[in-house]
């Protein structure tokens, strides 16, 4: 087991590169730099030399070997730098959106195991009656609705209909509930309806394939509860790929949530990552994209060693 | 029920005239309450003096005074008055102007403002120390020297006289800082915010909003009315509609499009007002001097003649951010062209199809077939590059031209301009006060914003002396001189329309002028909540 994790761990850091590597070239082939864009605002009348003195500054007159080695060896040292926008550091800008954009994900991940558990279950136990059809078209329409579309609707309704809309600034949770829920509650249903789709579908097909296995038959044979029979034998093996689709959308949720952000206004990691690209804050864009592949990086990292504790043929292998 | 159009035109001008009205007498200013505002676009650094965006002036003004302002009931935004200059006087000359300071004016830290901070802070944007930038102290070429000779004067001298200081000491972006903190750290107000202003800081969360509480020891002395502001920067537009038609947010100091107005007095009815400006914002057409055929003026000036300007402004000004027919200065101010004058122009007769005639016989003689070819580079911004990019599209059509447009990322958009990478190109400036002196440099021949590199030896000299012209009407007639040369004898560049800026707010904020530029009146000491 041990040397099961150490080589999956040892496989995180080349990928690591490899996305550092990659990002870092790629968001240089956008048209533009931050420079450009902060003096040229609406007047468009800075000097040239005044722009190419604040290039030098930050670093962006050097050549690209050069500003990818002291990245690198700033992050070696856990040090990802400042803003070029903001001249803010970086884990600075960072740790204030992520606060809201982890809770978002808790409670959109909530609401689509809330949903998709039990209405995937009873799909698949009521197989092609009246309610497996009704849960089917529930989870296709999520699927067929983008969240922020979902995002608009809601916020366009609480405004036509109720004549009120969310808070627009972000209160945590800690310092007042009833705000803050009032805030996250919404964009937490429109992106955890969608994220419930994709799980309730998975949980009915696992389910189904759980269900035709010889140990349920053997276990109704016995003469086993239906209800111990689903809690115990069924369900907890049908819970695998349920649990791996549930951990890859909670860690796209940390920072994929970009447009629903910016429906709702929400200050988070998705916000921030438009923000980045528009200002071109390769600094902060940088890290934001390590940021994600980071959280995916672990989350499959987690995912394998739940997989390799709950069956024992892979960690063997 | 759904309102009828026509109802809702009328709605609309009801309002628009409710908002142009000046205030009633029984609407005595009240204190208390905090002003919420949408803020479309966040403050990079917190200084001012190198900062170029109104993310900058919008959240962080009410910290501050400025040496002179503009008086912030003056719809024209051109009119100097005081600010924590209590009076000034000027020489014969014209080349010393000598300011009192007001006593009394305290930085939020209790300390007392002398002219020793006036003069440290034009230090500052006038000869910045190394490494600290300041980005318009090349309007203050005029000025020699700054000086303090005692806490209670300040002097500034001119190497010669200037018509526009006055306004240009009126500037948004000079605010006074405290000397001693420059001294110890020229950077210290990137990062930090004390001023002598109405209102103090209190808190700055990024990407969510900004907060400012009454300053009790404010200088004047009954304001500010509010007991505080809240900023909330919101970059998407419907969002930002949104806000304020649920009530989450009272006002955008920027400006709303056409629609979204619409949409907001639909909504909200007698509860949202609307006030309109011509807006000190134009987009203009750059052709380079260098290529063919547009080396020639005979081309440039058909392009500018093709244009229906008065049928554009009626069309666009529903859908988009433009309205006005201009020349170089906006309507309304001292400097504008009469509208006789304006008649004269290249492109600007109400005759189109005269007009149109005369731009098809000047290709001809110039030698560019019909159906000649060329691409147009926009801004890749849909308001009002885009509406205007494909009316001038559709103009340009009618006197047989087959023009493409290519949308240029907003990012790209301006090394394209200054790498000359652009046969016809939209071109566009933004004043914060209207003033020649701010607004006219860009057509001079070294301009690092002459994208269309024409050289005009006329053009610069006329320049220079109406900038050195301090009688009112002397300048006018400078400037009509250079206008003809710029856009109907040599058609250097042309103005398409001028922009409109569009603020619809909740009824209840009082108080609060519109100006032609969204850089000024922001200090919020004259506004007031009426519930």
């Amino acid at each position: 087991m041990h040397r099961y994790l150490i080589k999956r761990f040892l496989l995180m850091l080349p990928t690591l590169f490899g996305v550092a590597l990659v990002t870092f070239l790629l968001i240089r082939v956008i048209p533009g730099d931050v420079v450009e864009l902060r003096y040229s605002g609406d007047r468009g009348s800075v000097s040239q030399d005044i722009i190419d003195r604040e290039r030098a500054r930050i670093g962006l007159d050097r050549p690209i070997w050069q500003q990818f080695m002291t990245w690198m060896l700033g992050i070696v040292r856990f040090d990802f730098g400042t803003s070029m926008w903001t001249g803010a550091p970086i884990l600075e800008e960072i740790k204030l959106r992520f606060v809201l954009s982890l809770q978002l994900a808790i409670m959109a991940t909530i609401v689509a195991v809330l949903l998709a558990i039990p209405l995937g279950v009873l799909s698949a136990l009521k197989q092609d009656t009246w309610i497996d059809y009704a849960v089917r078209l529930f989870s296709i329409a999520g699927l067929a609705m983008p969240s922020f579309w979902l995002g608009i609707v809601l916020i366009l309704l609480m405004l036509v209909v109720f004549k009120w809309l969310p808070p627009m600034v972000y209160t945590p949770f800690w310092t007042n509930p009833v705000q803050n829920l009032a805030q996250l509650i919404w964009p937490a249903l429109a992106v955890g309806y969608r994220y419930s789709a994709v799980a309730t579908r998975m949980t009915r097909s696992a389910m189904l394939e759980v269900l035709r296995e010889d140990y349920i038959r053997t276990a109704r044979a016995k003469g086993l509860m239906q209800k111990l029979i689903l809690a115990r034998h069924a369900l907890k093996n049908a819970m695998l790929p349920v649990l791996t689709v549930v951990a890859l959308e909670f860690a796209f949720l940390i920072g994929g949530l970009v447009v629903t952000e910016q429906v709702f206004n929400l200050n988070g990691i998705g916000l921030l990552f438009v923000q980045a690209v528009a200002h071109r804050d390769y600094t902060l864009l940088q890290a934001l994209v390590m940021l994600v592949a980071g959280s995916f990086i672990v989350v499959n990292f987690l995912m394998d060693v739940a997989y390799a504790w709950l069956d024992p043929r892979i960690r063997y292998r | 029920m759904r309102r009828s159009v026509p109802v809702s035109i009328a709605l609309i001008l009801a309002l628009l005239l409710v908002g142009a009205a000046p205030a009633p007498a029984q609407d005595k200013p009240r204190s208390g309450g905090e002003l919420v505002f949408v803020v479309p676009s966040e403050p990079p650094s917190y200084d001012a003096h190198q900062e170029e965006t109104f993310g900058v002036i919008h959240p962080m003004a009410p910290h501050y005074s400025t040496l002179l302002r503009v008086d912030p009931t003056d719809k024209t935004g051109t009119k100097p008055v005081g600010d924590i200059a209590e009076s000034w006087t000027v020489s014969k000359d014209q080349l010393t102007y000598t300011f009192k300071i007001r006593k009394g004016v305290k930085f939020h830290d209790g300390s007392e403002l002398t002219s020793r901070d006036v003069k440290a802070s034009y230090e500052k944007i006038l000869h910045p120390p190394a490494g600290v930038k300041s980005l318009r102290k090349e309007a203050y070429g005029s000025v020699a020297s700054v000086d303090a000779p005692d806490p209670g004067t300040f002097v500034l001298k001119l190497k010669y006289p200037e018509a526009s200081i006055l306004l240009n000491l009126a500037s948004p972006w000079n605010w006074i800082y405290k000397a001693d903190i420059l001294a110890k750290d020229p950077h210290w107000y990137e990062k930090n915010v004390m001023g002598t202003g109405p209102f103090k800081f209190v808190e700055h969360v990024r990407g969510s909003h900004w907060v400012g509480k009454k300053n009790p020891d404010y200088w004047d002395k009954g304001k500010p009315y509010l007991d505080g502001y809240r900023a909330i920067f919101i970059s998407n537009s419907a969002a930002q509609v949104a806000a304020v038609r649920g009530e989450r947010a009272m006002i955008q100091f920027r400006s709303f499009s056409p629609p979204e107005r619409d949409s907001l007095v639909q909504a909200l009815g007698a509860k949202v007002a609307v006030q309109e400006s011509p807006w000190d914002c134009a987009n203009l057409v750059a052709m380079h001097h260098d290529k063919k055929p547009f080396d020639d003026k005979r081309v440039r000036r058909a392009l500018t003649l093709a244009l229906d300007r008065y049928e554009g402004s009626k069309a666009l000004s529903r859908i988009t951010l433009v309205k006005d027919v201009a020349g170089i200065q906006v309507p309304g101010t001292p400097y504008a062209t009469p509208p006789a004058e304006l008649d004269k122009l290249a492109g600007y007769g109400h005759d189109i199809a005269k007009s149109r005639a005369e731009a098809k016989r000047l290709l001809k003689e110039a030698g560019v077939p019909d159906g000649f070819a060329f691409t147009f580079k926009n801004r890749g911004i849909p308001h009002p590059y885009e509406h205007l990019g494909i009316w001038l599209i559709d103009q340009w059509r009618q006197i047989g031209l087959n023009v493409k447009m290519e949308m240029i990322e907003a990012s790209a958009y301006h090394p394209m301009l200054k790498r000359g990478d652009f046969d016809v190109a939209m071109d566009f400036q933004c004043g914060f006060i209207v003033e020649p002196d701010l607004d006219l440099p860009r057509f001079l021949s070294h301009s690092d914003a002459n994208y269309g590199k024409h050289k005009d030896t006329v053009i610069d000299d006329l320049y220079s002396r109406q900038g050195r012209a301090t009688d009112l009407e002397e300048r006018k007639k400078i400037l009509r001189q250079l206008e003809k040369r710029l856009l109907d004898e040599e058609v250097h560049v042309f103005y398409t329309l001028q922009w409109h800026r569009i603020i619809p707010h909740l009824a209840k904020v009082k108080g609060w002028t519109i100006t032609p530029s969204h850089y000024l009146n922001n200090q919020l000491d004259t506004v007031w909540l009426s519930e």
